[in-house]
């Protein structure tokens, strides 16, 4: 089988963008690869296979500053071409650093954080009062769960037994401005999520198999439970002179970190391969 | 007034089996008939409104039309952005009701009062303000408000002022004009109120000459022209609002004033509160003529802005 969603070719993207559009960012973005690699291959139900399509299951990017990760995914879909890649950030263009949910495959605007949980829940309650099936995933970073909204929204799903919404913390520990325990404590964000009553779940968030069992475990528990993947990452994952190194939340991409960059990425599709179902 | 939105709830809820009430903890008994008729479309969202208006848009985005219940110091100040970001910005079709605008809770202090809900909603694009003065202009600006599938911000202040309409008028489809109360659009004076200050416009009316009074239910989108067209003939002009002077009725008309030919000889006095928060406990009367907008104050300040046209002298 094609390995569709390949995280190394995700990755390439994401540089591939992040370089043309001289942007930040990259390693929110690399942080949930493997995350977004998984869902889409695995576990979001497109129906027709237009971003738009009735009946589709939502992936709520509530942590929009990791919107790269998610047009590469797109790309993969066909939903973009090498054009919008190539010219992010252009005057005119559509694409923005933050998740804009009028491009056509992004489901909310946020960047804002602590808006694209609600939205999913109310999304999520939507379809639970249809009847319709569809499943809500919202990806929430450790730093956005500072946010008081979030945890109103945790509220609230576990309130009205939102069974059909997967929340999943991308917990890489860093945020803007260092990282998570030295600015806001939050503590075993499983066992919080498991007292306010989600099935909770900790998962290393760059193993995909581990993910996708994750994912296929809790969405078997139609029990009224929400359900949390809390994701264990690293902040740039891939490219060694990022990983952990927060400072590339903002530091933009140099024609030499560029090569580097992608000569890692390409190194290492070489001699592991990349898991595939 | 009260009475009037309860009923027009429940009608739209019976004709709309995707309409969601949504409230954050409040409106004790006001939703009585509503949880009786139509429970099942009842939410009580809890103590969390930035949750509140995100599950509403949520809710809008797969197809569900959301009445988003709140005080207006919470439903639109607290939640401001999440009106800007969720709703607006994605053009969803909602309803929002901030109830006790004003300093209707008077006794509560300045959490609970809201002067400055128009101001805020006015610099957003895509969301409509309206803000009726009785029972029948609910009615209009309630449908109004559900047919123009926008986001929609409906100010509900002092509600027991009794009405402004003394028959079931018909709406001004679209809604984009004033409407007028008393005089014509000739008279060389006009009273533009809204809200709970439309019942005080019309009590100063009788005091002078030549007033026109006109109801402004839907402050926004409000067609100038229209404006225009009901100060053409007037030399002095007051609005009346229980809000702030800065980015309310006030301002909306100054800034037509400053870009319009027909009316560039008028000179404007603005009433409203005045950038101050109410300092002091009392009741509705008492803060209303502290901030100098009850009608014995207002007939003393319009005297030195009307002239010698005051009947009462």
């Amino acid at each position: 089988m094609s390995n569709r969603f390949d995280p190394a070719a995700l990755r390439r993207t994401i540089l591939e963008m992040a370089f043309a559009g001289s942007t930040v960012h990259i390693v929110c973005a690399f942080s949930i690869v493997e995350i977004l690699a998984v869902l889409y291959r695995n576990h979001l139900r497109l129906g027709d296979g237009t971003p738009r399509a009735e009946g589709r299951d939502y992936l709520v990017l509530s942590k929009g500053h990791g919107v790269m990760a998610q047009y590469a995914c797109m790309r993969e879909l066909g939903w973009l071409n090498d054009n919008d890649i190539r010219n992010y950030f252009g005057n005119g263009t559509i694409l923005k650093g933050l998740s804009d949910a009028h491009v056509p495959g992004l489901e909310v605007t946020s960047g804002s954080l602590g808006h694209g949980l609600s939205v999913g829940v109310g999304m999520a309650l939507g379809a639970k009062r249809k009847g319709s099936g569809q499943r809500c995933y919202a990806i929430v970073g450790d730093g956005e769960m500072n946010e008081g909204a979030v945890w109103e929204a945790i509220l609230f799903a576990a309130h009205f037994k939102l069974d059909n919404l997967t929340l999943i913390v991308d917990e890489n520990g860093f945020q803007a401005m260092g990282a998570t325990h030295d600015i806001l404590e939050l503590g075993d964000l499983v066992q919080k999520l498991t007292a306010f009553g989600f099935d909770s779940i900790g998962v290393d968030g760059h193993d995909e198999l581990r993910l996708d069992h994750a994912l296929t475990r809790t969405n078997e528990l139609s029990n009224g439970r929400p359900k949390a993947i809390v994701a264990k990452t690293i902040k740039g994952k891939g490219v060694s002179f990022m990983e952990n190194k927060n400072s590339w939340h903002y530091t933009r991409l140099t024609k030499e970190s560029y090569a580097d960059a992608l000569a890692e990425i390409n190194a290492a599709r070489a001699t592991n391969g990349a898991w595939s179902s | 007034m009260r009475e009037a939105f309860s009923r027009c709830l429940v009608q739209a809820a019976k004709a709309n089996a995707r309409l969601m009430l949504l409230t954050g903890d409040h409106g004790y008994a006001l939703f009585d008939d509503f949880r009786k008729e139509c429970g099942s479309q009842y939410l009580n969202a809890g103590v969390a409104e930035q949750n509140m208006v995100g599950v509403a848009a949520g809710l809008a985005k797969v197809g569900f039309y959301p009445v988003v219940y709140g005080l207006s110091s919470f439903v639109p100040i607290r939640v401001l952005e999440q009106i800007k970001m969720d709703l607006c910005y994605e053009g969803l079709s909602a309803l929002l009701i901030g109830d006790g605008a004003g300093v209707v809770y008077s006794y509560l202090g300045a959490s609970h009062q809201s002067t400055e809900d128009i101001a805020a909603l006015r610099s957003l694009p895509n969301v409509s303000i309206y803000s009726p003065a009785d029972a029948t202009e609910m009615q209009w600006c309630f449908s109004d408000a559900i047919e123009s599938r926008r986001t929609c911000y409906l100010r509900m202040g002092k509600a027991d002022l009794g009405r402004v309409h003394l028959h079931e008028a018909v709406s001004p489809a679209p809604l984009a004009t004033p409407v007028r109360v008393l005089g014509d659009a000739g008279d060389e004076i006009a009273f533009i109120a809204t809200g709970a200050m439309v019942k005080t416009a019309m009590i100063l009316a009788q005091r002078w000459q030549g007033v026109s009074v006109w109801s402004i239910p839907r402050l926004k989108p409000l067609d100038p022209d229209e404006i225009d067209r009901c100060i053409s003939g007037s030399r002095k002009i007051v609005t009346f609002e229980e809000h702030s002077i800065h980015g309310g009725l006030g301002s909306i008309v100054a800034e037509r004033l400053a870009v319009c030919d027909a009316a560039r000889d008028a000179t404007l006095f603005s009433a409203g509160i005045d950038n101050r928060f109410s300092d002091l406990c009392g009741s509705y009367d008492y803060l209303m003529d502290r901030h100098g907008l009850s009608a014995e104050k207002l007939q003393t300040r319009l005297r030195a802005f009307l002239g010698d046209e005051d009947r009462s002298i």
